[in-house]
C-alpha cells in the first residue's frame, strides 16, 4: 500500500514538473504548447550527451539551463508573435515545433533507444515497511516538491512573481500598469523550458530515449492541466497528485479499465467544473 | 483552356504508355513496406526496413528478379492497425501491392480481410499472433516468421526444466501479447505451473511501477515478459530499479532482443528468451547473409527482427522468379506449398495455413565474442517447433 502511494507520487512527481511548465507558457503566453513534449525529450537527450561525457549530476543542470536558452528564443521567435493569433494556428505552429524538433533528434541521436543509467549515489534501494524501493524514485518525489516549493514562494513574494501573477489573470491590464510583459514572459517560458528539461532528465534513468517519448507524456501533462485547471499552479499540483494517484491503483485494482480512469476523471472534473479543480478565473 | 491542355497532356501520357506496353514484362517489381517508423515499435519498424532494403539492393545488383529491378516504399503505421490498414491501401493503389515487414499483429490481422479487395499480397515477418494463420487465415496473407503457438513449442520443454512453479505474466495489451500471454498459460499448465498474476499494459507504457509491484507482492518465483520495442526497455530498465530480477527468474519473447539488449547493456543480463534468429546460426547461407550485412552496415550484425524480415524477403523475391509474374494473385500461387532456400535451410510454406515451417530457438542473454548478447541454448527444429496447421483456419474464397 505505502509502495503504492509512492510510486503514484513519482508519476505524479514527474507529470507535475512537466504540466507546470505547460500551466507557466499558458498563463503568460496564452499558448497552449504541444511543443512542450518534445522539450521534454530534447532535455533527456541533452542529459544522455552530457552525462555520457561527465556524469549525471553536471548532466542535470547544463540540460536545465540548454532547455531554458531554447526557451528564450522559442518566446521571442514564436510565442510572442502567435499570442494575438488565432488559438488554432498556435495548435498547429507547436505542433508543427514538436515534428521538427523529433526530425532534429532524430538526425542527432538517430532512431535506436537510448538509456540512461541512474547516478550511482542513488542507484541503490531502500527498505520502506520491508520492501524494497529505488532510491533513485524518492529523488523524483523530492525533486517535485522543490519545485512546487520553490515555484510558489517566487510566485508569493518576488516582485516578477506578481506581475507573472497579474499576467497570467490579465495580460493586457498588467501591460497597462507599466509591466514589461514580454520580458517577464520571456523569463516564465525559460522557466517553463527549463522545467521540461528537468522533467526530461529526471524521467531519463526510468524510461528509454526515443523520439517520440515527448508524445507518450504530452497526453498525460494536458490531462493534468485541464484536470487542474488551464493556467492555474496550484491546481496542476493537486491534478498530478491525484493523476498519479489514480494512475497507479486504478492499475493495481481494475487493470482492465486502468488507462480508461484519467480521462473518466478529466470529463467528470469538466463537467463539474468547467474550468478546473483550482481554476475560477474564466 | 487549362483543362482542355491537361486533357490533351493525358492523352499523350496514355499513348506513349500504350506505346510502352510491350516492354511492360520490363516494369519494375514493386515492394511496400507499411510498418513503424516511429512510436513505441520505431526501432522494430527500423529493423524492417533495413533487412528490407539489404534484401532489395542485394537483389538490384545480381540483376534483379527475372531481370525487373525490384523497388520498395515505405510509409509509417505507429505499428497502429487502423492507420496500417491505411497505409496497406495506400501502398496498393499506387501499385506496391506485395506487401511486407509490418511490426504489430495487429496490423496485419487489420491488412488481412482487405488484400483481396485491394489485389494485394501480404507476408507477415514479425507479427506473432496465431489467429494470422489461424481462425483469421486469408488466401492472400502468408507468415515466414515463428508464431505465438511455435513458440510455446519451444517453452513447454523449456519450462520442464525450469524449478519455480509460481509464475507471473507481464505483457503488451494488445493482439500480441495477450496472444502471448495465452500460449504461456497453456505451456504452464502442460507442466503443472501456476500463474499468480497476469498483466497487459497498455502500448506505449511510461511507468511500470504498478506492475512491478503487482508482480512482487503476487509471490511469484518466475515472470514471462511478451513486450517488445520502448515497452521492453521501460519496464526492464525500471524492474531492474526495483531489484526484481534479483528476486524473480525472467524469461520473455521480443523482449531481450539484439536490440533491446544493445540499449538495456548489463540490466539485460541473464534474462532468459524465445530466439527466433540469431546472426549466429551456424549455416552457410546464414553466415554469408551475416557477412553481407557487415558490408551493407559497417560494423553491424543482422538482429533477430532483421533476420526474420530478410527470410521473409527471400520468400517472397523466390516466389515472384518461380512465378515470373509480381502479380500478387500469381506470387500467392507459387507461394503456397513450396520449399524455400532461406538463411536457416529450406523451409515449406504449407499450403492449409500459409505458414512457413521453421526452427525455433531458446538461450539467455550473455557475453560472446566479447560482446552481450542473446546466445542460443536449444534448438528445435522445424517439424517440432512449427505445431500443425490451426484447424480453425478456413481459407475464405
Amino acid at each position: 500500500m505505502v509502495i503504492n502511494i509512492l510510486n503514484g507520487l513519482v508519476y505524479g512527481g514527474l507529470l507535475y514538473i512537466l504540466a507546470v511548465g505547460l500551466v507557466l507558457i499558458f498563463g503568460l503566453r496564452r499558448v497552449v504548447n504541444f511543443a512542450h513534449g518534445s522539450l521534454f525529450m530534447v532535455g533527456g537527450y541533452v542529459a544522455f550527451t552530457v552525462a555520457a561525457y561527465s556524469s549525471f549530476w553536471v548532466a542535470l543542470p547544463v540540460s536545465i539551463v540548454v532547455l531554458a536558452l531554447l526557451g528564450v528564443i522559442l518566446d521571442r521567435f514564436v510565442f510572442r508573435p502567435l499570442q494575438h493569433e488565432d488559438p488554432i494556428s498556435t495548435v498547429l505552429v507547436t505542433f508543427g515545433l514538436l515534428l521538427v524538433l523529433e526530425d532534429v533528434v532524430k538526425t542527432i541521436w538517430g532512431k535506436d533507444f537510448l538509456s540512461l543509467a541512474a547516478p550511482p549515489l542513488l542507484s541503490g534501494t531502500v527498505s520502506i515497511v520491508g520492501e524494497t524501493f529505488p532510491v533513485y524514485r524518492l529523488m523524483v518525489i523530492v525533486v517535485a516538491v522543490l519545485v512546487a516549493a520553490g515555484l510558489s514562494l517566487w510566485l508569493r513574494f518576488s516582485r516578477i512573481g506578481l506581475y507573472v501573477r497579474a499576467s497570467s489573470v490579465d495580460p493586457v491590464t498588467t501591460g497597462m500598469q507599466g509591466v514589461d510583459t514580454d520580458r517577464v514572459s520571456a523569463a516564465v517560458v525559460a522557466i517553463g523550458a527549463g522545467l521540461a528539461g528537468l522533467s526530461g532528465t529526471i524521467a531519463a534513468p526510468l524510461m528509454a530515449l526515443s523520439p517520440s517519448m515527448g508524445s507518450f507524456i504530452l497526453i498525460d501533462s494536458f490531462i493534468v492541466v485541464v484536470v487542474g485547471g488551464l493556467g492555474s499552479f496550484s491546481g496542476a499540483f493537486i491534478a498530478a497528485l491525484l493523476i498519479g494517484q489514480v494512475h497507479n491503483f486504478g492499475i493495481v485494482y481494475i487493470p482492465w479499465a486502468a488507462s480508461l480512469i484519467p480521462f473518466l476523471l478529466m470529463v467528470a472534473v469538466l463537467i463539474w467544473r468547467p474550468t478546473g479543480l483550482a481554476g475560477g478565473r474564466a | 483552356m487549362q483543362t482542355v491542355w491537361m486533357r490533351r497532356m493525358g492523352l499523350a501520357a496514355a499513348t506513349v504508355l500504350a506505346a510502352a506496353a510491350p516492354a511492360a514484362a520490363q516494369e519494375t517489381i514493386k515492394i511496400g513496406v507499411p510498418t513503424a517508423l516511429t512510436g513505441t515499435y520505431a526501432d522494430l519498424g527500423d529493423q524492417s526496413r533495413r533487412a528490407v532494403v539489404f534484401a532489395v539492393e542485394e537483389a538490384n545488383a545480381a540483376g534483379g528478379i527475372d531481370g525487373r529491378k525490384v523497388e520498395v516504399r515505405f510509409l509509417d503505421t505507429e505499428a497502429k492497425p487502423d492507420l496500417a490498414r491505411r497505409q496497406g491501401e495506400k501502398l496498393a493503389l499506387e501499385g506496391y501491392k506485395l506487401l511486407i515487414g509490418a511490426v504489430a499483429s495487429g496490423e496485419g490481422l487489420a491488412m488481412g480481410p482487405m488484400l483481396q479487395r485491394w489485389d494485394a499480397l501480404y507476408i507477415s515477418t514479425i507479427n506473432k499472433a496465431n489467429q494470422i494463420t489461424g481462425s483469421a487465415c486469408q488466401p492472400r496473407m502468408f507468415r515466414a516468421n515463428r508464431l505465438d503457438a511455435a513458440d510455446g513449442a519451444v517453452v513447454t520443454p523449456w519450462l520442464a526444466g525450469r524449478k519455480e512453479t509460481k509464475w507471473a505474466i507481464m505483457a503488451a495489451d494488445i493482439a500480441w501479447g495477450r496472444d502471448s500471454g495465452a500460449s504461456f498459460i497453456k505451456s504452464a499448465q502442460a507442466n503443472k505451473r501456476t500463474i499468480v498474476s497476469e498483466n497487459y499494459s497498455p502500448f506505449g507504457s511510461n511507468d511500470f511501477a504498478p506492475y512491478i509491484q503487482k508482480i512482487k507482492d503476487s509471490g511469484a518465483q518466475g515472470l514471462w515478459v511478451a513486450l517488445a520495442g520502448r515497452d521492453a526497455i521501460n519496464f526492464a530498465t525500471q524492474a531492474k530499479q526495483f531489484g526484481l530480477f534479483d528476486t524473480v527468474f525472467t524469461a520473455g519473447v521480443s523482449f531481450v532482443t539484439d536490440n533491446t539488449v544493445k540499449t538495456l547493456g548489463e540490466v539485460s543480463r541473464g534474462i532468459w528468451g524465445i530466439i527466433n534468429y540469431s546472426s549466429t546460426l551456424d549455416t552457410p547461407a546464414n553466415k554469408k547473409f551475416v557477412a553481407d550485412w557487415a558490408k551493407k552496415y559497417p560494423g553491424a550484425e543482422p538482429t533477430n527482427f532483421e533476420g526474420e524480415t530478410y527470410i521473409g524477403m527471400q520468400v517472397l523475391l523466390q516466389a515472384i522468379a518461380r512465378a515470373k509474374s509480381s502479380k500478387p494473385a500469381d506470387v500467392a500461387k507459387a507461394m503456397e506449398g513450396t520449399t524455400f532456400d532461406t538463411i536457416l535451410g529450406k523451409q515449406l510454406m504449407r499450403k492449409e495455413d500459409h505458414q512457413l515451417v521453421g526452427p525455433n530457438f531458446f538461450g539467455y542473454v550473455g557475453d560472446k565474442d566479447g560482446k552481450l548478447k542473446p546466445i542460443i541454448t536449444m534448438s528445435v527444429p522445424p517439424e517440432t517447433a512449427t505445431p500443425p496447421a490451426d484447424a480453425a483456419c478456413k481459407m475464405p474464397g
